[in-house]
């Protein structure tokens, strides 16, 4: 056998293993253990690490996740926005700017987001779970080997996770593992996996243009976004200089498992949703009122019709985007996006002059054909990371050349996958 | 004659306390060159010996990719300080038995203190002391750092392999195809003087194998460079 043909085993690999062989040979010739019993964890074990058994196991529980955040959340989601629908209606006719501020902006906008808080923080209390019970450690010994593939380690496993919830934390977590390039590539690819405040855009234009397919419609994203982190990392390992090489390997000390107490669940995420909580207050709020005068100003016109603030916007940015369909609202909500994801849906609300749910969907449905609809969709889970994860990324790299590079790599991409899938549709 | 002692082990194996045990807790600390990781230094005089002790970074393994590992590997490679004590978790043995194993290959002069003795123990570990020690061709001494039980048989040892002039530890063989490989390479290494004076060839050779970027580095600054690069790594 060729040195070449060898290397496609992975040479590094291999060798560890031939060391772990000899580690076992000398164990058994020299240490005896008299028979302790099998501890619980122990027999866990057996079952979660399983060499066949473990990656599906991880999926089936991932797929039980998600189905409890959206299943549980959604009664929660209705009772909130009929409310924010009575608190918009105790000003009556919006015919002033301050009833329309109220009614138009605060409540339609900002209370249409707000009702997203409950699958974001089920989906924390499902991962809060995950991670006090001691399976997440797991669910990174699991992956290794996939994880390794795909050029990074197991340790990026769970920060991709957390992705899903939020990628500010989640880029945090990023801590933990100590190859700086094992690292970078890690911090450069998580914002591809859909934070919870992608999740409205998904929700609500999914739900508009695809209503039997919906579910379906929002997983999909998920799966691009893996897809396009996977190819990222791929690519950007064999690319860059300063990201070349293979991940390091995988030792983790596996904890025993626990029974995580409500307490502790609670505390966890509290901690990481009021990140959300404190967002609405502030980023969020101050997005709804600008987004809501820009709409309905200069007071009188229709609001956001072309003679609209935001409909001069629209229209000195949109040509760039008119080869992708998309009309200026949805570029006035993408641009404000950048603020934070959820300004997006907020900003349709707010243009399209709906209160709740369904009246969007209804405008969205008669705006946007549905290969636009899933183009834009596209976009918004690839474009530009939120403000706050720009931050966090500076900090964690420590230069303004990487947040550059994320940004400008991420702009690309989004418009090329929505080009892609432009192009794909028109054909269909 | 003073002679040089190098302190390695996993994280959390008792490694500190070891080296307080040996130095009395007088220690010199500095920075290792060029990066912000701590570099402590200590003395320990044993039966008329003086023993420099170098305290290295907690590490799993001996790759060029984390600086710890970086730091731990080129003060062994670079500075061959006399005796390495590679100080194994009894009670983990397994995993630790990993570093042990690439020290041996580094064919640094290794002595092992097996600590957490006790904590061994206690988990229904028995270890055949002699045997392991015959396996692995080094000396290896059970410990109990915080009651600094086994302190003075390690010093002893310490002492007598210092003095020790043949190469001593075992031989993993990583069977025939990679074995063919690795004389392969060594055979092609030899012939630069400068590289075969000063390091370990199989160590080389396994390294280049594995992709090891800094050793690749190496090689390819050498005459020989081209050469081994063409015939052993793929373009």
């Amino acid at each position: 056998m060729s040195a070449k043909a060898l290397r496609g085993e992975d040479l590094e690999v291999v060798l560890a293993e031939k060391r772990y062989e000899t580690i076992g040979k000398i164990v058994k010739a020299s240490v005896r253990k008299r028979e302790a019993k099998l501890t619980f964890s122990d027999m866990l074990d057996k079952v979660f690490l399983h060499k066949y058994l473990g990656i599906p196991i991880f999926l089936a529980i991932m797929w039980a996740v998600f189905q409890f955040t959206f299943e549980v959340s959604s009664p929660f989601m209705d009772m909130l926005e009929s409310g924010f629908g009575l608190l918009g209606k105790l000003a009556g006719d919006a015919t002033t700017p301050l009833a329309s501020l109220w009614a138009d902006g605060i409540c339609a906008g900002l209370g249409f987001i707000m009702i997203f808080i409950f699958p974001i923080f089920f989906l924390f209390v499902a991962l809060a779970i995950l991670e006090l019970s001691g399976y997440l450690p797991r669910a990174a010994f699991v992956m290794d080997r996939a994880m390794y593939k795909i050029g990074l380690p197991g340790k990026a496993f769970v920060p991709m996770l957390m992705g899903f919830g939020c990628n500010l934390p989640a880029i945090m977590a990023t801590r933990g593992i100590e190859d700086e390039k094992d690292r970078l590539t890690t911090i450069l690819v998580n914002p591809l996996m859909s934070c919870g405040a992608r999740l409205p855009v998904y929700v609500v234009i999914a739900g508009a243009l695809f209503p039997d397919y919906a579910g379906t419609v929002v997983f999909s994203m998920y799966i691009l976004g893996i897809t396009l982190a996977v190819l990222m990392a791929l690519l950007f390992r064999k690319v860059i200089p300063a990201l070349k090489g293979k991940p390091g390997p995988l030792i983790l000390e596996l904890p025993p498992y626990l029974t995580p107490t409500p307490a502790s669940v609670g505390m966890l995420t509290w901690e990481r949703g009021v990140v959300f909580v404190k967002k609405a207050g502030t980023i969020l709020f101050a997005g709804a009122v600008l987004m809501w005068f820009l709409t309905y100003f200069p007071w009188g016109v229709e609001p956001g019709s072309a003679e609209s603030y935001a409909g001069k916007l629209g229209q000195a940015v949109q040509p760039i985007f008119s080869p992708l369909g998309f009309s200026s609202a949805l570029v006035i909500a993408l641009i404000f996006g950048f603020l934070a994801k959820e300004i997006i849906v907020e900003t349709l609300g707010i243009l399209y002059g709906a209160e709740e749910e369904a009246a969007i969907k209804s405008a969205i449905a008669a705006n946007v054909s549905p290969v636009t609809g899933f183009a834009f969709m596209a976009f918004v889970l690839t474009y530009l990371p939120c403000l706050a994860t720009v931050g966090i990324v500076k900090a964690e790299t420590g230069s303004w050349k990487w947040v550059g590079f994320l940004i400008l790599y991420e702009l690309l991409l989004a418009y090329a996958v929505a080009a892609v899938i432009v192009g794909i549709g028109s054909l269909l | 004659m003073a002679i040089t002692v190098a302190l390695i082990g996993n994280p959390n194996v008792g490694k500190t306390v070891i080296f307080n045990n040996l130095t009395g807790g007088r220690e010199h600390v500095g920075n290792w060159p060029g990066v912000t990781v701590e570099k402590k230094v200590g003395v320990c005089i044993h039966k008329g010996t003086v023993m420099n002790i170098v305290d290295l970074p907690g590490v799993y393994s001996l790759t060029a990719r984390s600086i710890a590992e970086r730091i731990a590997r080129n003060y062994i490679v670079e500075e061959r300080p006399d005796v390495v004590v590679d100080i194994v978790d009894a009670s983990n043995i397994e995993r630790n038995l990993y570093l042990t194993l690439l020290l041996l290959e580094l064919e640094a002069n290794v002595v092992v203190a097996l600590n957490m003795w006790d904590v061994a123990k206690a988990k229904g570990y028995e270890i055949d002391v002699g045997m392991l020690s015959r396996l692995l061709g080094v000396p290896v001494v059970p410990t109990v750092a915080p009651r600094k039980e086994g302190m003075e048989e390690l010093k002893d040892e310490i002492v007598k392999a210092a003095q020790r002039k043949e190469k001593r530890g075992m031989f993993i063989s990583y069977g025939k195809e990679i074995e063919d490989l690795i004389k392969k390479i060594e055979g092609v290494l030899s012939e630069d003087a400068k590289l075969s004076k000063r390091y370990p060839l199989r160590w080389l050779a396994i390294k280049v194998l594995e992709g090891d970027e800094e050793v690749i580095k190496k090689v390819r600054e050498s005459p020989q460079g081209a050469k081994i690069i063409s015939e052993v790594l793929p373009a």
